[in-house]
């Protein structure tokens, strides 16, 4: 399966998901003019990236998965999205599958550090949080 | 010579109230997207070492994203809407104001006047609860009046000019405290 490319627009943010080295990073702003258009395709290449999860368990195969947040500012319409593919992640973990989530936050945003853990607490997932 | 004298009161009025930022016109996704790129500089220039320029451009986003979810859009007049950003010493304030027709206006009330009265604690349940349930319009639109609640100490405050039988302009305020 191909790596996720999309590039930042004013609106929307990056995501790079790259199978090879297994880092998934969703970064910028996200207050896109339809938050299903840019998510929708997002969100099902993450759910059939779990067919290559499955494959890679039967060749004993243990990657860590990393996910990795590093948004300057996402609108609630995003959140709602965010939340789905945390949804998802964390029906991955309980499958057995192994997942980290790096939630990076600007030092000086505690909106930022609260809305990752509200998503941590709400999807009962422990994240870790690195400030730039 | 009216116009350019009157030009001057607004010019006068805009430096008493420290206005930032007055904006009236069509709100589209384009003309948010400038508006808002103009604004996130002039933030930036603060050079906030508390982040409030982060927070005053989040409750901006949310604001003119309610703008668009409220309006009523039966004739172009009534798509014209409303920006406000001012500064004081002690706060920034957010306003918006927008068209919306009578019929619409008991149900958003309610809404906001529920809103209002919460506390931190519950303002983070019902983000929570709005959070996971079934997406539709009418939710997501909610989401983001807690957001503003939860993100100004739900400092927010709202009104209803009646206009004609069928419309009213809704204004929608928020204060940010900034801390010295």
């Amino acid at each position: 399966m191909d790596s996720l490319i999309i590039e930042a627009t004013e609106d929307s943010p990056k995501i790079l998901f790259d199978t090879v080295s297994n880092r998934f990073v969703i970064s910028g702003e996200s207050r896109p003019e339809n938050a299903g258009k840019f998510y929708t395709p997002v969100i099902n290449w993450i759910i059939k990236f779990e067919e290559i999860l499955n494959s890679r368990k039967q060749t004993n195969d243990s990657s860590v998965l990393f996910f990795v947040y590093k948004l300057d500012y996402f609108n609630s319409t995003s959140a709602k999205y965010i939340m789905d593919v945390l949804l998802i992640l964390k029906r991955f973990v309980d499958q057995g599958h192994q997942i980290n989530i790096e939630w990076h936050y600007d030092k000086r945003d505690d909106d930022m550090l609260d809305a990752g853990n509200e998503f941590s607490d709400t999807v009962d997932m422990k994240f870790e949080f690195i400030e730039y | 010579m009216t116009q350019v004298s009157t030009a001057f009161e607004v010019y006068q009025f805009m430096s008493e109230k420290n206005i930032l930022i007055a904006f009236t016109g069509y709100f589209d996704h384009l003309v948010t997207t400038s508006l808002l790129k103009n604004i996130k500089n002039k933030l930036s220039a603060l050079q906030s070492v508390t982040g409030i320029d982060k927070k005053v451009y989040n409750v901006l986003v949310e604001s003119i994203e309610n703008i668009s979810k409220y309006s009523s859009r039966s004739n172009n007049n009534q798509k014209i809407a409303m920006l406000l950003l001012c500064k004081s010493d002690a706060h920034f304030t957010v306003i918006t104001g927008n068209h919306i027709l009578n019929k619409d206006v008991p149900a958003l009330k309610e809404k906001l006047e529920k809103v209002s009265k919460l506390s931190p604690a519950e303002l983070k349940k019902m983000y929570r609860e709005q959070m996971l349930s079934k997406r539709t319009d009418e939710n997501s639109a909610g989401l983001g009046i807690i957001d503003i609640a939860i993100k100004s100490e739900n400092q927010i405050k709202f009104d209803f000019k009646p206009l004609t039988e069928l419309s009213s302009f809704y204004l929608f305020q928020t204060e940010i405290n900034i801390q010295k």
